[in-house]
């Protein structure tokens, strides 16, 4: 059997986790408001009022929520968007620790 | 994010399907028009520093990699990633295309302002948004130098009367309390 280096074996990991799913974070922020956050979310991403206010929430009491997830150009997209609206979001790979 | 109580001002309503209108007074008019100019040309501050590349230039390509030092210009246009190389990466391609959206917000609440009859605007869906988006980045800026992150709202509320963030704050407080009206006269209609 073929004894695969460590170091390769972990590269090629790399290769098949970046076809992973990158995710689109949006983070609390004391000056945006409750409501303009989900009205935000409804209104680039087409979530319902209910989905929208519950990310909302989740932002609100924990701090931070994944918003979108998608290819990394879709995710580059989301958080372009969201900065034009003055939300505070990033992005990075979907198995990366927040 | 913080939570607003109406008063009993007049704010935005909605006028039919597609329209959204507010009422100022001269004074709360010239206030909204000083505001948003400041945006305008704090934006207009982050020049292009656009690289010797006919091309690159055309497509939007700045030599802008780092971050704004001005921490108001930092709020409006943020890192898009924790890793500083991807952050520097996407803002090379990016950050002139985010500049001229947030300009393009602001220049039309200005315009709506200043073409105002009686005190009277009027905004479609679209200019709702555009003034959602520019209203809320005056409360960023504001916001950075009142340090609200830092500093409780009830330490905001118990400012000295001589203290000139407290009126600051007022400002602050006022505009929240005016982009609250739009979203709730907006989300009347998404129902």
């Amino acid at each position: 059997m073929v004894k695969v280096d460590e170091k390769i074996e972990e590269a090629i990991k790399e290769i098949f986790n970046s076809e992973k799913p990158w995710i689109t974070i949006v983070w609390d922020d004391p000056v945006n408001l409750m409501t303009y956050v989900t009205y935000v979310l409804m209104e680039l991403f087409g979530y319902s009022r209910e989905k929208a206010h519950e990310l909302m929430m989740k932002v609100h009491t924990e701090g931070k929520a994944v918003v979108s997830t998608g290819s990394r150009e879709e995710m580059e997209h989301d958080v372009a968007r969201l900065h034009e609206f003055g939300l505070w979001a990033t992005l990075q790979r979907g198995d990366q620790a927040i | 994010m913080s939570d607003h109580d109406s008063d009993e001002q007049h704010g935005f309503h909605r006028h039919g399907d597609n329209a959204f209108v507010a009422e100022f007074s001269e004074s709360e008019r010239e206030v909204l028009i000083n505001l948003v100019e400041q945006i305008i040309e704090l934006l207009g501050e982050r020049t292009d520093n656009h690289v010797d590349d006919p091309l690159a230039a055309m497509v939007g390509i700045t030599t802008h990699d780092s971050p704004p030092e001005d921490e108001v210009l930092l709020r409006l246009l943020p890192n898009a990633y924790a890793d500083q190389v991807d952050a520097a990466e996407f803002r090379r391609y990016t950050e002139s295309t985010l500049r001229a959206k947030k300009y393009g917000h602001s220049m039309s609440m200005r315009i709506t302002l200043k073409s105002a009859i009686d005190g009277i605007i009027e905004v479609d869906h679209d200019g709702a948004n555009d003034w959602l988006g520019a209203m809320n980045d005056i409360r960023l800026a504001l916001g950075v130098r009142l340090k609200v992150e830092q500093t409780s709202h009830e330490e905001l509320e118990l400012l000295a009367p001589d203290d000139p963030m407290r009126g600051v704050y007022a400002v602050y407080s006022w505009l929240g309390w005016l982009q609250e009206s739009l979203i709730v006269a907006l989300m009347d209609e998404a129902i």
